[in-house]
């Protein structure tokens, strides 16, 4: 096990050593630089020339990239934005509390909702009830996010006056108020992704129930209850978690969008005003960070195989 | 151009002191409540350091300039620019390249370390104009100057390499030099923190938590006494627009956009929705324009680019996309720059045709003569990123185009592309999107016409424009200056250097208890919020 862990971390190396080669790489090849952005259609040249000496821009590529790693490694220091000048490991810290919360409510609200309607679906199978699970799963799978939440923003404020739209607070100052705020959101995100898990749940549901040791406990005279929840269901979530898993980055991803729409301060929002406005070193150190995060995460929800599946072992 | 002349208007020049009037509009301005605005969140917070119009709507809520511009009660129009005293009180040409201001005595800056408050000195200003003329993304608006000086503790002089005409409204303009307190940048390198935002505005930062909200308070030493009226105003940052125009229907701010703004399209759906909304359409400085490499085959022949301008339906354009509420004749001086522009009504009809008129078959003919009666394709460059209704317009000018035999082949460039190559005149035959809307008149003709400027994205070099155009920013009385800019208005009518397309008006939109919010054509948010009541 112990081993295990270790290889698992030594493997995390190279491949976050990629990924900064390539976000670095990727930045460089987008059109347009960061200087021009700045003074937009003013530009003239002895103002571009100074601000690129100024971001240190002019210097070979090679050593910008070296001295933004080395900055990461050597001290930590994960470097300042170009337009705000302030520390990018700050304000990702800041505001990734905004983005973990709304993640882990939407993971919750997705596989409450993906559980449960593919837990009836499995064992009603092709009964209506199943069916109106499966096409449910079906719409929600079809609706992108992005679209349902500009519905849920802007069709009430059409017909009640009435917005989900609050300025953000922070969970450590009102905890109830920063619930109300961030339940919309989540439940929106938590929906359209709820649709794979439950497919998931409901077909490795329907494998585990026709096994042998399911079919002893039937013989036994439990009741579906007891053989569902208890000896069927912890088996069958293992996909579920890896999917759950699997989708970490999406929801990173998502959150760029959700948090534009729903004026939540969090690390998405700032990872995509970013990008609009090339910040380079922001959306080169906030990617590096988010990768680790999935590396590691992918590494735990391998490790939480064991705990629901005691036959596992790793080597 | 006679010095005489220049000399006499530093007499007209000097303005009194008395400016801040409350308005009298039959109802007296209620002091108090705070203001709440949904918009964009400023990328930074330096005016220097940045050319964001963000970034200087909302720094002009805290600090000053040495003149400024009319607002409220003051603007004759929305696109007023005649010059008042801000912090200098009054100025005066001594000879037509040497300018003296006075600094009004007694101007606090905000009480907020290292600052506590001082007086604001000859000092300051001389620093802050240094710093911009070194810092700024803008600074070329201030070639022209010489040196600055600091005469005495309430005295600056500027002295300009020639005589100038635009300086004054450069020094008014809130994108430009504001005035900074100098030992903000000693303790924080720059003035990008919300702590170093301190200046001697109608207003004071009070809190800045990024991607949520800002939060600006009455500055209580504010020297237009009794002024602003509002406790204080509060942007929240909303990035999304579809969630902005959410939170301005239900009720949860006063301004969905920080100047008010809405499209035509979401001006009338709101009316809709919330009837009692006060909204009012208002023309715009703004200008949309095909453009062209004027130095190259085949645009650099006259005909081909007045058979480009006679195939834009202007007024079927203006019917279809803009609810017939558009300004048609849209250049080359834009239709909001009312003390400058030369209606196209009064211009020669046999020229005016090729500025604002429509005739496909003498559009086909010129084609013909200019031995292109088979047809040419050309592409059409543009970021289909503006706002609505942009998407629109690159498709009806294609449309357009297409019936004289010219197909425009559409090719939308990624921002980063587009604004460091196509905007800046780097492209291949044509392109089309919107301007800058600067606020100097200059800028749409010196900064548009004349050879090598950045704006000049057609390319053109017309030695008799030139002529004119350098002749302008010269002029330092308005009549004679309006009178060359006339005559370069008359010039440019049948030249087609670019193509003029409608120019869509904006709705100002608040609820009814907002009182006194006047659309102003710069980017001062400051001082219309200054002149702002809420009456609830």
């Amino acid at each position: 096990m112990r081993q295990y862990v270790l290889r698992r971390l030594a493997l995390a190396v190279p491949t976050l050593f990629l990924v900064s080669v390539l976000v670095f790489l990727l930045m460089q090849l987008m059109p347009g630089d960061v200087v021009t952005r700045m003074v937009e259609g003013h530009a003239y040249a002895p103002t571009l020339e100074a601000l690129r000496k100024d971001l240190g821009l002019d210097r070979p590529l090679h050593v910008q990239y070296l001295e933004w790693i080395g900055g990461i490694l050597l001290r930590g220091d994960f470097g300042r934005s170009y337009w705000t000048r302030q520390p990018i490991w700050d304000e990702f810290v800041r505001r990734f509390p905004v983005t973990l919360e709304l993640a882990l409510l939407t993971i919750l609200i997705s596989v409450i909702i993906g559980v449960v309607v593919g837990i009836v679906s499995a064992v009603r199978q092709d009964t209506a009830a199943d069916y109106v699970g499966r096409i449910l799963a079906i719409l929600a799978l079809s609706v992108p996010y992005f679209g349902l939440a500009v519905l849920v923003v802007v069709l009430p404020s059409i017909y009640f006056k009435w917005t989900p739209v609050w300025t953000y607070v922070a969970f450590t100052t009102d905890p109830l108020e920063n619930l109300k705020i961030m339940l919309v959101p989540a439940l929106v995100f938590g929906v359209t992704r709820a649709g794979p898990i439950m497919r998931i749940t409901r077909s490795a549901l329907l494998d585990v129930l026709r096994q042998d040791y399911i079919r002893t406990a039937w013989s036994k005279g439990l009741n579906e209850r007891a053989i569902v929840l208890r000896h069927a269901l912890k088996n069958a979530l293992i996909p579920v978690i890896s999917l759950v898993g699997l989708q970490t980055p999406l929801y990173i991803g998502g959150s760029v969008i959700i948090e534009a729409i729903f004026r939540l301060p969090g690390v998405g929002l700032f990872f995509f005003e970013a990008l609009t406005r090339l910040d380079y070193p922001v959306v080169q150190s906030v990617n590096l960070i988010v990768a680790a995060m999935v590396v590691g995460l992918n590494l735990l929800i391998d490790l939480s195989y064991a705990v629901l599946d005691p036959r596992i072992r790793y080597r | 151009m006679g010095r005489r002349v220049a000399l006499g208007i530093a007499l007209v020049a000097l303005i009194t002191t008395s400016v801040g009037v409350p308005p009298a509009v039959g109802q007296t301005p209620k002091r108090g409540g705070i203001l709440r605005i949904a918009d964009r969140e400023a990328p930074s917070l330096d005016p220097h350091l940045s050319v964001s119009f963000i970034t200087h709507t909302w720094v002009s809520m805290v600090y000053s300039h040495l003149v400024r511009f009319p607002y409220g009660p003051e603007q004759k129009h929305t696109a007023d620019f005649s010059i008042l005293p801000d912090l200098a009180e009054k100025w005066e040409y001594k000879n037509p390249t040497t300018l003296v201001f006075s600094l009004r005595k007694g101007v606090k800056f905000h009480n907020k370390p290292p600052v506590n408050g001082r007086e604001v000195t000859a000092d300051d200003v001389k620093y802050s104009l240094d710093r911009f003329m070194a810092k700024s993304g803008f600074k070329s608006r201030f070639d022209q100057v010489q040196a600055i000086e600091a005469v005495d503790r309430h005295t600056v002089r500027i002295t300009l390499k020639e005589p100038y005409a635009p300086f004054l409204n450069h020094l008014a303009s809130p994108s430009y030099a504001v005035i900074l307190p100098r030992e903000v940048e000693q303790k924080h390198k720059d003035f990008n923190h919300p702590d170093a935002v301190i200046g001697t505005g109608p207003f004071v930062l009070k809190s800045y938590e990024r991607g949520v909200r800002v939060v600006f308070e009455r500055n209580p030493d504010y020297f237009m006494k009794g002024m602003p009226y509002l406790d204080g105003a509060v942007i929240e940052i909303t990035p999304d627009a579809a969630a902005r125009l959410s939170v301005l229907r239900a009720g949860k701010v006063d301004l969905g956009h920080m100047w008010g703004w809405l499209s035509p399209e979401d001006g009338k759906s709101v009316k809709k929705t919330n009837p009692e909304m006060v909204i009012t359409p208002t023309g715009v400085i703004g200008q949309g324009k095909i453009y062209m490499r004027t130095d190259q085959p085949p645009f650099n022949d006259i005909r081909v680019r007045r058979a480009l301008s006679l195939a834009i339906d202007r007024k079927a354009w203006n019917d279809a996309l803009l609810f017939g509420e558009g300004c048609v004749d849209s250049g080359p001086v834009p239709c909001a720059m009312k003390d400058w522009k030369l209606d196209s009504a009064t211009l020669d009809p046999s020229k005016a045709k090729y500025l604002v008129g429509y005739d496909p078959a003498e559009a086909k003919a010129l084609l013909a003569q200019a031995g292109l009666g088979r047809g040419l394709t050309v592409p059409m460059f543009h970021w289909p990123g503006y706002a609505p209704p942009w998407r629109n317009y690159y498709e009806l000018a294609a449309d357009n185009l297409g019936k004289i035999g010219v197909t425009a082949e559409l090719k939308p460039e990624e921002y980063g592309k587009y604004i460091s190559t196509t905007y800046l005149g780097k492209y291949e035959k044509m392109a089309m999107g919107p301007v800058t809307p600067f606020t100097e008149v200059d800028d749409f003709l010196y900064g548009v016409f004349f050879p090598e400027q950045s704006n000049n994205r057609s390319h053109v070099a017309d030695a008799e424009l030139n002529k004119l155009l350098v002749a302008q920013r010269r002029e330092l009385d308005p009549a004679k200056r309006r009178d060359i800019i006339y005559d370069i208005q008359r010039h440019l009518a049948d030249k087609a250097y670019y193509v003029y397309v409608p120019n869509p008006p904006q709705y100002i939109t608040h609820p009814p208890h907002v009182k006194g919010f006047k659309h102003h054509d710069g980017y001062g948010l400051g001082m219309r919020l200054a002149y702002t009541w809420l009456d609830r």
